[in-house]
């Protein structure tokens, strides 16, 4: 677009297009000028027929920001002059290619799939869980309608010798566990590979192949899910641990009570990780993932038995990722909790789900609501 | 009303109009600009392709380049008219 017709050639063209002379369309020019000008101040409107349509438009004022001294202005509001092509000029002129490029729209259709990818690794821990759990549950469908299949095939006897094989290493898989854990990054690593193993599965049409695969695959699998779980239950205690001086700080009325009591304090013994149930693990790990939505207080979470050396508050810091709701729990379980700084070891918990509400820390409402609820169980530790 | 301010006949002003009409549709499909002395420029300015993401399917489709009529206003005409 570097070139442009200027005033003096539109008048030329103008002059000799109507036949008139230079000086006319030169007039006839300025009329057209002011009277736009001036249509537009009187209408805020004026439309040219074959052209298109000059308006006027209210921008509101507005407040901003003097970006030197940080001082607030108001940006005082204003008219700007808007020109919208007529229909047909507008088509006319779309229609008209920019060199080299096609006009049909193109369609990715492969490209949400490659956008998806190179967030796997990213992949918080828990979704993995999520996903290996899904995985291992979709071999282990796929797994049981393969033994109809086995007449089809002609080697009867080597599935037969092949199955117990299975069997027979899944001890090895459970001793190599601690092996794993020593390898961190290798099993990072090798979590998404396995994500693309997976939807190659089914498309695998040579039941020979395909059974080999699947025994390795699996055999995989449950070496990964248990070095994962491992390595889980690793980091939750150094995470514990590392938590353990900070509701000392917090909570001094808890600290206090506990303080007088003298020997009954449960937080001194903090109890090996590996004493954790692997499936409770795992319902806990679907539970931080899961829906976001929370809707009642009847809702719950998980029920999660009272082990030595835990507290509310770390409950709730564990589950609601902050350890200042822990009343709620408390509130949930007022009829096991007699002292809740001094819970008996063994006492089922049920972890209450949150709504978005009561965990916004800035609603002075939901507030309020936890602060009583938290001086009523600090008076419960006093009774 | 063109025909009062430029004395000018009625019809005379019409067929001007007109005229101009023609001129300036016929450079804007050359791609070139007109320049009206105290109004404006109108140009033809190319819209870069754009990829459009279907916000419920996902489907990502590539809106094709295209030109765009465009009318910039010269800066008095813009100042004088900001308060009306």
């Amino acid at each position: 677009m570097a070139e442009k017709l200027s005033w003096t050639e539109l008048r030329r063209a103008l002059a000799v297009r109507a036949g008139v002379s230079e000086k006319t369309a030169g007039l006839f020019l300025n009329g057209y000028i002011s009277q736009l000008i001036n249509g537009l101040k009187d209408d805020k409107q004026v439309k040219i027929n074959g052209l298109g349509t000059f308006k006027l438009q209210a921008v509101a004022p507005r407040k901003s920001v003097n970006v030197s001294t940080g001082e607030e202005i108001v940006i005082e509001g204003y008219n700007k002059i808007v020109f919208s092509p007529e229909a047909g000029l507008k088509e006319l002129i779309e229609s008209q290619k920019p060199s080299g490029v096609s006009l049909q729209p193109l369609v990715f259709n492969d490209q949400p799939d490659e956008g998806d990818f190179p967030i796997d690794p990213i992949k918080k821990l828990g979704e993995q869980a999520d996903e290996i759990v899904g995985l291992l549950a979709e071999i282990d469908s796929i797994e049981e309608p393969k033994e109809p299949e086995v007449p089809e095939v002609p080697e009867e006897p080597e599935v037969v010798v092949e199955e117990p094989k299975v069997v027979a290493e899944e001890p090895e898989v459970v001793a190599e566990e601690p092996k794993v854990v020593a390898e961190e990054p290798e099993v990072v690593v090798e979590e998404p590979e396995i994500i693309v193993q997976g939807p190659e599965k089914p498309e695998k049409k040579k039941y020979h192949f395909f059974r080999d695969v699947l025994i390795c695959v699996l055999i995989l699998l449950l070496l990964l899910a248990g070095g994962y779980f491992f390595l889980r239950s690793q980091l939750s205690g150094i995470l514990e641990s590392m938590l353990k001086p900070e509701p000392a700080q917090t909570e001094q009325v808890e600290e206090q009570k506990e303080d007088d009591e003298g020997e009954e304090d449960p937080m001194i013994a903090l109890i090996p990780e590996g004493d954790i149930p692997q499936e409770q693990i795992l319902e806990e790990f679907n539970a931080i993932s899961g829906e976001p939505d929370e809707e009642a207080y009847s809702d719950l979470i998980t029920i999660e038995p009272m082990h030595e050396g835990s507290r509310l508050t770390w409950m709730s810091k564990r589950f609601y990722g902050d350890k200042r709701f822990w009343p709620y729990i408390y509130d949930a379980n007022r009829d096991q909790i007699v002292n809740p700084s001094n819970i008996e070891v063994g006492t089922p918990i049920r972890v209450p789900r949150l709504t978005q509400a009561q965990m916004d820390t800035t609603n002075s409402a939901a507030m309020e609501a936890l602060e009583k609820l938290r001086i009523e169980a600090e008076e419960a530790c006093k009774k | 009303m063109i025909a009062e301010d430029a004395g000018l006949s009625k019809k005379d002003a019409e067929h001007l109009l007109s005229t101009m009409n023609a001129i300036i549709r016929e450079n804007l499909m050359a791609e070139k600009a007109i320049q009206l002395q105290g109004l404006g420029v109108f140009e033809i300015k190319e819209r870069q392709a754009r990829v459009v993401v279907h916000p419920r399917t996902g489907e990502r489709t590539e809106v094709p380049s295209k030109n765009q009529l465009v009318f910039r206003p010269v800066s008095n005409i813009k100042d004088e008219l900001k308060k009306v």
